[in-house]
């Protein structure tokens, strides 16, 4: 897994590349755990190249999620492969987390 | 017996009988009367029977078992003192015996004077014999095949001389001088085999010399002695083998001197080689000692005292980095305050982690300043490839206390430590690795029987289970619970990881599921006694939100099928959706429901999140209900099992009785991941709804 990060003043953007699996969401948990990212109105999770995403890896989101809200951060992904859409479907996340189809629905946001 | 044993038994009695002739010879010769009365001798007799004695003796010792015991060269040199000193006390006695009586009542008789002289003789003769086996053993101590065969030469050719008197010819002038000092200078080459002087201690060499210089006395008591008599003219006995006896006397005395001046020279080293015997042995002694050590203190301890006996040390202290059982060191001669000083000064030079010899401490001006009692230090750390466990410093009074031997020495007796010490670590690992290794077979053996064992039987369903664990315990659990009313409650799930965390989840749900599927006494009506599955969920995920860790949640879903009504009612917190066969419609789906997993909401809002599905089934109808490790298994290019290919093989087989349903999606399943490890906790259950049986009313 390979996360790279580009911010502006309002957004910050995690391209996910590979699976995030038991080892890999370590380091997503590390970036999501920095304070300064609480500075920001929305945190952008580009999931273009991301394979595959396990339990563990959505523990990371689910951990996250209600500090985010509770900051007023909007955690919202996007270009999300259907298999993985498919993921936090059966996981109800869906309905928890803002996930649209493309970059520009994203930052339109 | 064979005739080399009869020969040899022989020996004795023909040396004794050459003996009694040679003494009868000399008697004869000395006495005319004598020799009237029992007939002279002629001259061969005289000289077969001398060659024979000097023969016979020589055989008799050489036939004698080796008197070298293991290393003890000043015993066989004592024991052959004794021997040869009583010879020449008898030797000395027996001539001042003669002198005095000579004295006493001065006579011509020569009978009395030629015994004298055939017994010193004698005794001569096994004096010599007795030596030159004793220096046998010595030149053959542990030598190589060629000395042996060079020992065998030397003493043929000395066997040889006998026959120069025997046959009456001596090799005279010009031969003499090769043939003798041919034979000597092989006696001198001989004399260099000294091997054995090397393996006495510094009180065996002086013990050595004193013996050896006893051993030349007797030697030259002899020697005197027959060079006196030589030209008395009382002795008219046979002239004696003089070519045997010279070098046999040659030989015997110069291996002697050798022996005695290289041990003599090897006095001033010997304390040089005691030293390395002793670091040797005492290295044996650590090795020994630390693989009996049970706890790394004992083999620390241990090290410490063999170290500082073994370089001499006049103070020394041991430190460890990490202190084990309290112990962190020991010293020896030295104040914990000067050994922190001279610490923190060799870690300013940073110095204090590697070897280090300074053999003149007082040169460092640091060193000065602390006005140590000490001028030589070695620093020798404790350490593997792996890791640091301390260091030992060592101290003398007198500069250049130390050489790079003690360094080595020590770097040996260290690395040997180091050693022992994570043998006993990895020793302790594995005891613990196999306690960890019980307990988490008995973990397994309370999962298992977490599972039920005994399925729900009806003659209105099949059920048909599969449980498939990871690792030894697992995050997927399914229970059965049988409810008034012919209900059964089915729950199926998933805890988010694997191992021990996620199985304590799992006991933990399997506690609610009992807990809430109990009757309400409250309830207003059969339908409310107990939970319905949507709220069932949400009384669990409230119940799950203090005690499942942040990033963990649990998926599950909740059937309740009545047979009464011939319908169930389902509830899926995020769990894998339920795939359906419908025989009315004769087709294959999936519910779609939607439902969030539990744990995920840590408020009241969950209850929002869940919802009940009802369905009225029909005979025929199969419900397949399984965990995410079905269906994301992996195929050989790490493609996902699916939703798909699961439907497919129900499509197939849907007419099929539970049992063979559930062994067609495991065969494709085992297919489809042939090879691949399994990753994640499987478990798969198919219940098919059968027709209604006529006895089957209660």
């Amino acid at each position: 897994m390979k996360i790279t990060q580009q911010a502006t003043d309002t957004s910050l953007t995690l391209n996910l590349d590979g699976e995030l699996d038991a080892s890999s969401s370590v380091i997503l948990d590390t970036e999501l755990s920095k304070p300064e990212v609480l500075d920001y109105q929305k945190i952008l999770i580009d999931c273009q190249r991301l394979n595959y995403i396990s339990s563990a890896g959505l523990g990371v989101f689910i951990s996250h999620l209600q500090r985010l809200q509770d900051a007023n951060v909007k955690l919202i992904f996007y270009n999300m492969q259907e298999k993985v859409h498919n993921v936090f479907e059966i996981l109800g996340l869906d309905s928890l987390m803002t996930i649209v189809p493309t970059q520009a629905e994203a930052v339109a946001i | 017996m064979s005739l080399r044993q009869k020969l040899q038994t022989a020996v004795l009695p023909l040396t004794i009988l050459s003996w009694l002739v040679l003494l009868y010879c000399t008697l004869s010769a000395a006495s005319p009367t004598l020799a009237e009365q029992l007939g002279k001798p002629a001259a061969w007799v005289a000289l077969v029977a001398q060659a024979g004695f000097a023969a016979g003796v020589f055989l008799y010792q050489r036939n004698l078992p080796d008197p070298l015991r293991g290393t003890d060269f000043t015993g066989l040199l004592r024991r052959l003192l004794l021997g040869p000193g009583v010879l020449a006390s008898v030797c000395v006695g027996l001539h001042l015996l003669e002198r005095f009586i000579q004295a006493e009542a001065p006579s011509n008789d020569r009978v009395f004077f030629a015994v004298i002289y055939t017994i010193n003789l004698a005794l001569f003769i096994i004096f010599l014999a007795g030596t030159n086996y004793t220096w046998r053993s010595l030149v053959l101590f542990r030598a190589p095949t060629h000395l042996r065969r060079e020992w065998l030469w030397f003493e043929l050719l000395l066997g040889a001389t006998l026959l120069f008197r025997l046959l009456n010819w001596a090799p005279t002038g010009l031969l003499a001088y090769p043939v003798m000092g041919g034979l000597a200078l092989f006696g001198i080459y001989l004399s260099g085999n000294q091997k054995w002087v090397a393996y006495l201690n510094r009180r065996q060499k002086w013990e050595v010399v004193l013996l050896q210089s006893g051993l030349l006395l007797c030697m030259g008591v002899f020697v005197v002695y027959f060079l006196r008599i030589e030209h008395d003219p009382k002795l008219v006995a046979p002239a004696p083998q003089h070519a045997f006896l010279l070098l046999t006397v040659f030989f015997a005395t110069f291996y002697s001197l050798v022996g005695l001046l290289v041990t003599f020279f090897n006095l001033p080293t010997a304390g040089v080689f005691e030293q390395k015997r002793e670091e040797i042995l005492s290295l044996q002694r650590l090795t020994q000692l630390i693989q009996k050590g049970q706890t790394e203190k004992e083999i620390y301890s241990t090290l410490f005292d063999s170290a500082v006996q073994t370089v001499g040390a006049d103070a020394a202290w041991l430190t460890l980095d990490a202190p084990v059982d309290g112990y962190s060191g020991q010293y020896f001669n030295i104040e914990p305050e000067q050994s922190a000083a001279i610490h923190s000064l060799l870690t300013d030079y940073n110095l204090g982690h590697i070897e280090y010899l300074n053999n003149d401490l007082d040169n460092s001006s640091g060193f000065r300043s602390l006005k140590l009692p000490f001028s030589s230090m070695i620093v020798m750390p404790l350490r593997s490839t792996k890791r640091r466990y301390g260091s030992l410093y060592m101290l003398k009074d007198q500069r250049h206390g130390f050489d790079r031997e003690n360094l080595g020495i020590l770097q040996t007796f260290t690395s040997q430590t180091v050693l022992s010490i994570e043998n006993l670590q990895l020793l302790q690992a594995s005891i613990e690795n196999e306690r960890v290794q019980e307990e988490l077979k008995i973990a397994s053996a309370v999962q298992d029987s977490l599972i039920p064992k005994t399925l729900p039987t009806d003659n209105w369903f099949e059920i048909s289970s599969f449980a498939l664990a990871a690792k030894e315990v697992g995050g997927d659990f399914y229970d059965f619970l049988h409810l008034p009313g012919r209900r059964l409650a089915i729950l199926v799930g998933d805890v988010s990881g694997k191992g021990v965390t996620a199985a304590f989840h799992v006991a933990q749900m399997k506690g609610i599921f009992h807990a809430l599927m109990q009757e309400n006494p409250l309830a207003r009506n059969d339908r409310e006694k107990f939970p319905v599955p949507s709220r069932f969920m949400s009384q669990a995920n409230t119940a799950l939100i203090h005690c499942l860790e942040k990033s963990s949640f649990i998926t599950a879903s909740l059937y309740i099928i009545d047979y009464e009504h011939g319908g169930f009612v389902f509830a899926r917190a995020g769990h894998c959706h339920t795939l359906y066969y419908h025989s009315i419609k004769e087709e294959v789906s999936y519910f779609r429901t939607a439902g969030l997993g539990l744990g995920i909401i840590r408020n009241d809002s969950y209850e929002k999140h869940i919802k009940n599905q009802f369905y009225d089934y029909n005979p025929g109808d199969v419900m397949v209900v399984y965990t995410d490790g079905i269906v994301e298994a992996r195929g050989a290019k790490q493609e996902e099992y699916g939703e798909e290919r699961l439907q497919r093989v129900l499509e197939r087989t849907y007419y099929l009785e539970a049992e063979e349903i559930k062994q067609h999606i495991l065969s494709d399943l085992a297919e489809f991941s042939h090879g691949q490890p399994v990753h994640d906790d499987q478990t798969l259950l198919v219940i098919k709804f059968k027709a209604v049986q006529p006895d089957s009313h209660s």
